[in-house]
């Protein structure tokens, strides 16, 4: 049973039987791959991305058995119609589904490359309690998305700012590497890219152990973060830079929803746009049990948490 | 006398051959093998820069002295205050550049600014207090003292406005409790105008530079009973920062402060900032009768600036060192992940290495250059 609701649309949808279920489900596909087809097609600009004219709003019709991620894909394509200053990105963490198996922290890795030492989900494990009662909690802290940013006013080249989307990015290209951002984040949600690798230090045995130069191939795939493709080489951004959780905006940006919420295993990482009545996430934050991290800073972050 | 300033010399170049191997790995492999991190963000090369900074304003508070106010006790020892200001701010600089992730790209500062920023404001000020002292150095030189009152004044507001403004880059972070203190901006000025008056003591205990031994002797007296009141204050300050803190509870900042007075940093506070930064030069300033020769003077002066070094770590590394949020210590690990902070090597050897650099620019300064080598007053 889906604990979050199906969305408004489905109107009872849900209780017509399998086969409209499957109806519903094969549209899902058909619309997935036209719109993966229009991506492939028009593979083009990321910073603006390509223009998402398919019926979106068809694809809620799968009642409370589509997977709550296939109605955050939906909303989120019909936020990408709106003007970015329209959309307000929100994620919403439900404490009392993660289960703490990091999946999201090592999808956050590979989506963007991040080497040792860089994190941009991490999961914090908090234990409770006294002896039988006791509990454990696990709260994924990625960046905050701060409405009120005490990161951007602190850096002296401008080059870390609220982009049109509203989410705080860091122009790695301008970042002169002072950490300023580092020291006034409230949430630790920055690291630096201090240049080290995994491979550093890997014995090589020719034939048997291919060593640090093989695996430093890896780690010079290029990462696609913020919408430009950038390999990772020595002395060069994002290496010296200060990095950060972007909401996955350059996967948002061709109607992907953010690593961390698609590797989700209990569903607990949710996201969409809370501009938007009738999403998901909007529905979420409006209900009582919901709580922001250091509220009392007045930052009025964009990650929820619902316990 | 000789001898010091010979021993200064092999101690500046042995601090120079010593920092080369911590230059060579900063520049062969960038931030690599650093200690400090992403959660103790800034380290010794930050603290060293506040530092150093500090001694640039406090050395140029002190030549005003000379060339604004026209004291006339303190004839003749403006020029070597300037030169000293002058040597120690490239030093703070070159300390805050290595500790950029691109230190290449600091010209953007200066042509892509965001002023709303501190540190852009400190850049910028930093700056221009180094034109004005190297101005205010090429003016004494040509005996333009009309127009040195003047540059200098503007000096001196700057040097009043950088010290307050590195205490107001921390102290404005207000997600951190420890920081976020609005006495730190007022405490700066104070702390490095005490740098001002220990480098003088410095001067003039080992290098003499005023002409007879009379006068020497009375200016020591009287940068001694000024270094007297501002360890004073400098106590003050300390009592009330921790004092108020312990008194609050607050969780984070009672931690920072144990930190500094129980915790690992403590040999540091209890024995080089307290001990050997206070205590003693005290003692040595208040001790009666001739014990207290240039030379011990000189040294005094030395321990106080031990002293302010080791305060300003004692600001930045306990602050950075208590986690934010519950639990993130072990939340991921990593390189460069960590909240107990000791300095690398190779942040020492860059450290000694900017030290002995700028002692040896100060000495070949006073030694070479015409305006500082024919000084009358120049003790030998």
């Amino acid at each position: 049973m889906n604990e979050y609701p199906p969305g408004p649309r489905d109107d009872g949808l849900s209780r017509r039987g399998f086969l409209q279920g499957a109806l519903g489900a094969g549209a899902v596909a058909a619309i997935t791959a036209y719109e993966v087809l229009a991506i492939e097609a028009d593979p083009g600009n990321l910073e603006s991305g390509p223009a998402f004219s398919g019926p979106s709003s068809a694809l809620t019709s799968g009642g409370d058995q589509v997977d709550v991620l296939e109605r955050m894909r939906v909303e989120l394509l019909r936020a990408l119609e709106k003007p970015a200053a329209d959309r307000r990105w929100v994620m919403v963490i439900d404490l009392r589904k993660c289960v703490g198996c990091h999946a999201c922290t090592i999808a956050c890795v590979a989506e963007n490359k991040l080497p040792p030492g860089v994190v941009y989900r991490p999961v914090i494990e908090e234990e409770f309690g006294t002896y039988p009662n006791v509990g454990r909690k696990f709260i994924p802290r990625p960046c905050m998305q701060c409405e009120v940013p005490p990161c951007v006013p602190v850096c002296p080249v401008k080059a870390t700012y609220k982009n049109e989307d509203g989410i705080v990015v860091v122009d790695y290209d301008q970042c002169i590497g002072c950490r300023a951002c580092l020291t006034a984040c409230p949430y630790s949600a920055r690291t630096s890219d201090f240049g080290t690798t995994y491979g550093e230090g890997l014995p090589v045995v020719a034939g048997v152990i291919a060593g640090s130069k093989v695996a430093g191939r890896y780690e010079k795939i290029d990462t696609f973060e913020y919408g430009t493709a950038r390999s990772r080489e020595p002395g060069q951004s994002p290496i010296g830079n200060a990095r950060k959780c972007h909401f996955c905006l350059h996967r948002i940006k061709v109607g992907e929803l953010p690593a961390c919420v698609t590797s989700c295993i209990g569903r607990a990482t949710l996201f969409g746009d809370a501009n938007d009545p009738t999403s998901l996430v909007a529905e979420l934050i409006a209900r009582p049990n919901v709580s922001r991290l250091k509220e009392e800073l007045g930052t009025q972050p964009r990650v929820y948490y619902l316990s | 006398m000789l001898t010091i300033k010979r021993a200064l010399y092999v101690l500046a170049i042995v601090a120079l051959v010593l920092g080369a191997y911590g230059f060579w790995s900063r520049l062969a492999f960038g931030e690599r093998d650093v200690n400090y991190g992403s959660y103790v963000n800034w380290g010794l090369w930050v603290a060293m820069y506040l530092f150093f900074a500090g001694l640039a304003a406090g050395s140029f508070m002190l030549a005003t002295l000379d060339y604004v106010f026209g004291i006339p006790l303190f004839r003749g020892t403006g020029r070597y205050a300037l030169w000293a200001s002058l040597v120690t701010l490239p030093a703070a600089l070159l300390l805050i550049g290595l500790d950029l992730g691109h230190l290449e790209r600091i010209w953007k500062v200066y042509l892509q600014p965001n002023f709303s920023s501190l540190l852009a404001q400190l850049v910028w000020s930093y700056s221009a207090l180094f034109l004005t002292a190297f101005a205010s150095l090429v003016l004494a030189m040509r005996g333009s003292r009309r127009l040195l009152r003047p540059v200098m004044s503007f000096g001196l507001v700057l040097a009043v406005f950088v010290s307050g403004g590195v205490g107001a880059l921390l102290g404005v972070n207000a997600g951190r409790v420890s920081l976020h203190n609005a006495m730190l901006p007022a405490q700066f000025p104070v702390l490095n105008l005490a740098s001002g008056v220990a480098v003088m003591l410095v001067i003039v205990g080992f290098f003499g530079v005023v002409g007879d031994s009379d006068r020497r002797a009375r200016l020591l007296r009287v940068l001694g009973a000024a270094m007297a009141v501002l360890l004073l204050t400098k106590s003050y300050f300390l009592w009330v920062d921790y004092s108020q803190v312990l008194y609050s509870r607050v969780p984070d900042a009672v931690a920072t402060a144990e930190l500094v007075l129980f915790g690992q940093y403590a040999w540091a506070f209890w024995i080089l900032q307290i001990g050997l930064g206070i205590v003693v030069p005290m003692a040595v300033i208040l001790w009666p009768g001739r014990a207290r020769t240039p030379i011990v003077m000189g040294m005094a002066g030395v321990l106080v600036l031990v002293g302010l070094a080791v305060g300003r770590t004692a600001i930045i590394f306990p602050a950075l060192a208590i986690p934010e949020l519950d639990g993130l210590a072990e939340a991921f690990t990593g390189p460069h992940l960590n909240y107990d902070y000791t300095p690398s090597l190779m942040e020492w050897s860059v450290t000694i290495g900017v030290v002995g650099l700028a002692t040896l620019a100060y000495l070949v300064g006073s030694d070479r250059l015409p305006f500082l080598k024919n000084s009358p007053e120049v003790a030998s």
